[in-house]
């Protein structure tokens, strides 16, 4: 393809990643890890806290992402109208945040505000109250958006796939019902705080210019030793689920369009394949010019998306290709997926191809370390997975040195077309 | 403050450069001129169509996505009711790369049947995606024509139909690309680290030679004032009830706008704002609560939008909103309410110029307003508003006689 741009095309400058080294880590006293993050402009801070408090981590379902909300759901020293309003009044940007393998807490504050945020900030994540009542009102909220959530083909796909490939008794399969919204209590908040919202169960990010500067504050507010010192998590990891490839129907009534989520069971970081089937899955559909893309939607026109993507959990890898199309072109769609990835399992990708792939790898690349703020997203997936600091060197090597060879031998070992679980949501 | 300059190449094009050392990518943001409100009633969602239409590749380019990942960049674009806007992120030694492809697309577009025919298909799986496969999906495309009756904000972005993409052709295609698409209907933005005259060169190398097309004038029926409520109700299968609640107000580039800009983070911006306090929290009517602006550049709305808890009476509901509204005319805003809204808009302001190609995207649209300089001069102008304005405002803005409802409510099962 480089051969038949034309002549007006300028030179290209071969893309590198650019700077991705691991950022410094200091301790607390208590032994907390602390990624300090420079640069960026005056004024403005991000410091982020990562507690090992995920939904993997619950005994009770939905006890982790609870938790997570009802931080700033009032604490033992202010009712929640008291403390919402104390945030506020900084203009500090206070989210608290739920995901499978980490829960926790980013604020982003002017930093002439800083010693108030962080004060703030101790509060809701050492001392929430869980009130009744706002308990209760957490749960309404979330069992409305559980119910609209039933009618979204998309999110019914996804939670069929995970169910499929982790089983329903695992954290990281298990579907919400409405009765675990009934049965969660105030006391499984309370357990799963004071065992998880620990000193010893967490690491936190600064970034923004000079972050140095938060370290006194950190230190004042959180290496308390009330929980013991700071320890590496223990993980424990799940097993994938012996329900048998196929497909699976799930049934949501009037849709006028149908989610297709098709899937496979995958592998995690640490296994040596893991950075080339990023390569092959961003090959199938993780750009604008993938195959995928210009099969289904550019050349047939049946969706306005379809992507690809490989990734894990702890123990747990997936790879899963998602759409939404037109009820009438389900089965048409999945037939063609399967024609594309017929293709890469027999035929060779072109040089040209492969190095479209590459160079835009080394701009994703660049663009994720672009920025503290930026870079403490990045690293939190290296921290969370123990995924090795040189992980983000050790992939833009992988991509520039793939041969089509190998993207061939990946495809007939991942996808293997007699595996693959197809989900279909949508009105039958 | 956002140090740029500005230069006007002799076709027309403004452009905008500023410089950003902190990063090692650059964006161009290249805004035309041209949204749904430059379409004919009869042929509505064509800017949107045509959005779609300028990834279709071109003579020289027949790929566009192929080069743009070769620099190592990444791009994409919008289309709303004021303009279309097209941006592409790369290292900045490639920053050529991105001025040949915008440059090559500007004239060179390759406007086949096919291309054509396709890109209608999957416009029309975004219609569906976004507005029909949603729960609540359809709210805007109800509250358009509800509120509007002869301005073209009277129908979104999409259409007022999904039909009239249909209709569609190579001729409507390049009727519109004839005369949308030229230099001195565009600004074309850059930031990154690179010295604004080399931006300047390189503009000038790479659109130099675009033809001067006459500056169009734009001349849209203007919405008279709204002066009976105006209220539907809907049944759809939702599990919740949804109220909706619309004021005309002024446009972009009014004081009305900052005023309620800075008075709708006071009611909901946040956690502890009026509306997330007392209607949640105390009153317990909704779910949820938000009031914001719709943000186009003429006379736009103000939008309530509430998730009505279960069991609540829509009505009664509709009565609180326009209780804790009326009120702002009799009692301003208190100190900390005010002081409150200035840290938070200072917080964002901040947040929001991290980011290169957040600023080159706001530098373009505040020249397309009238002046790319209003950027530096907006903290000012949020930070005077002052109690007493926004009552006066308030007063005037939410007048029952002003209001356009919608009661979005679950059909019985």
């Amino acid at each position: 393809m480089k051969d038949a741009l034309p002549l007006r095309a300028p030179a290209l400058n071969i893309p590198s990643p650019g700077d991705t080294s691991f950022p410094a880590c200091t301790r607390l006293s208590n032994g907390v890890p602390v990624y300090l993050i420079g640069n960026g402009p005056e004024g403005l801070i991000r410091i982020e806290f990562v507690f090992n408090a995920g939904q993997r981590t619950e005994s009770v379902h939905l006890a982790s992402a609870a938790t997570n909300t009802m931080l700033t759901e009032g604490t033992y020293l202010h009712d929640a109208a008291s403390v919402n309003n104390l945030i506020d009044a900084t203009g500090a940007l206070f989210s608290p945040n739920a995901d499978k393998d980490s829960a926790g807490l980013v604020t982003v504050t002017l930093t002439r505000k800083l010693d108030e945020v962080m004060s703030l900030a101790e509060e809701v994540l050492f001392h929430p109250s869980f009130p009744e009542r706002e308990f209760r009102m957490m749960k309404d909220k979330r069992m409305q958006a559980f119910l609209i959530g039933r009618q979204r083909t998309a999110v019914r796909a996804r939670e069929e796939f995970y169910r499929a490939l982790c089983g329903d008794e695992t954290p990281y399969g298990r579907v919400t019902c409405a009765e675990d919204y009934a049965s969660l209590s105030v006391s499984h908040l309370q357990d799963f705080h004071s065992t998880h919202y620990i000193p010893r169960n967490m690491y936190i990010t600064v970034a923004g210019r000079n972050p140095e500067q938060a370290l006194p504050l950190l230190e004042r507010h959180f290496s308390g030793e009330g929980s013991g010192p700071w320890s590496k998590p223990v993980i424990t990891v799940p097993l994938f689920s012996s329900a048998s490839p196929g497909v699976i129907y799930c049934e949501v009534k009037d849709s006028v369009q149908s989610t297709v989520r098709m899937g496979w069971k995958g592998i995690t970081r640490d296994h040596p394949d893991y950075l080339g089937l990023q390569v092959a899955t961003m090959l199938l559909g993780g750009y604008f010019g993938s195959r995928l893309m210009r099969k289904i939607r550019e050349e047939k026109g049946y969706t306005y998306g379809i992507h690809a993507v490989a990734g894990a959990f702890h123990g747990i890898g997936y790879i899963a290709v998602m759409t939404d199309v037109a009820n009438a072109w389900r089965e048409e769609t999945v037939m063609e997926i399967r024609k594309e990835i017929a293709r890469l399992q027999r035929d060779d990708v072109s040089d040209d191809e492969l190095q479209v792939v590459r160079n835009h790898t080394m701009g994703e690349i660049a663009r994720l370390f672009d920025g503290p703020f930026s870079v403490a997203d990045a690293i939190k997936g290296i921290v969370d997975y123990d995924a090795g600091h040189d992980y983000y060197t050790r992939f833009a090597e992988t991509v520039n040195n793939i041969t089509p060879g190998k993207i061939k031998e990946l495809f007939n070992t991942y996808f293997n077309q007699e595996e693959a679980y197809v989900i279909i949501a949508g009105t039958a | 403050m956002i140090r740029f300059e500005r230069h006007t190449l002799e076709n027309g094009l403004r452009v905008i450069a500023h410089r950003d050392e902190g990063t090692p990518m650059v964006t161009t943001n290249i805004l035309y001129d041209v949204g749904a409100r430059d379409e004919d009633p009869g042929s509505t969602g064509l800017a949107h169509l045509f959005e779609h239409l300028m990834f279709g590749g071109t003579r020289e380019v027949p790929l566009f996505d192929v080069p743009v990942m070769m620099a190592g960049g990444e791009n994409n674009a919008f289309t709303n009711n004021d303009f279309t806007n097209y941006y592409i992120t790369l290292p900045v030694n490639n920053l050529e790369t991105a001025l040949w492809l915008e440059a090559d697309r500007m004239t060179g577009l390759d406007l086949s049947e096919e291309r054509i025919m396709t890109q209608k298909s999957v416009v029309t799986e975004e219609y569906r995606q976004r507005y029909l496969n949603q729960p609540y999906g359809d709210l805007l495309l109800l509250l358009k024509p509800l509120a509007y009756k002869v301005h073209p904000y009277r129908w979104p972005a999409i259409g007022i139909d999904i039909s009239h993409i249909g209709k569609a052709d190579t001729i409507s295609a390049g009727r519109f690309y004839r005369k949308f698409y030229n230099a001195s209907n565009a600004i074309l933005s850059v930031a990154g680290n690179i010295a604004p005259d080399e931006v300047f060169r390189l503009a000038e190398k790479w659109f130099g030679d675009k033809p001067r097309a006459p500056r169009r004038r734009r001349r849209l029926p203007v919405e008279p004032g709204q002066n009976e409520r105006r209220q539907i109700v809907v049944e759809r299968k939702v599990p919740s009830a949804q109220l909706i609640m619309a004021w005309h107000t002024d446009g972009r580039n009014s004081r009305d706008f900052i005023v309620l800009d800075m008075l709708t983070d006071i009611l909901s911006g946040c956690e502890s704002a009026r509306f997330p306090n007392l209607l949640v929290r105390e009153k317990e009517i909704f779910s949820e609560a938000d009031i914001y602006l719709s943000g186009e550049t003429d006379p736009g709305l103000v939008i309530f939008s509430g998730k009505l808890r279960n069991g609540t009476d829509i009505r009664m509901a509709e009565e609180a909103v326009e209780e804790e509204l009326f009120k702002l005319s009799a009692v301003p805003v208190t100190d900390a309410e005010l002081e409150k809204a200035r840290n938070r808009y200072e917080s964002l302001r901040l947040f929001s110029h991290l980011s290169a190609s957040n600023k080159a995207f706001n530098l373009a649209l505040h020249e397309l307003l009238g002046d790319a300089e209003g950027i530096n001069r907006e903290k000012e102008r949020y930070m005077s508003v002052t109690a007493g304005e926004m009552a006066v405002t308030a007063a005037r803005t939410f007048l029952p006689s002003n209001c356009s409802i919608i009661h979005y409510i679950p059909e019985e099962q």
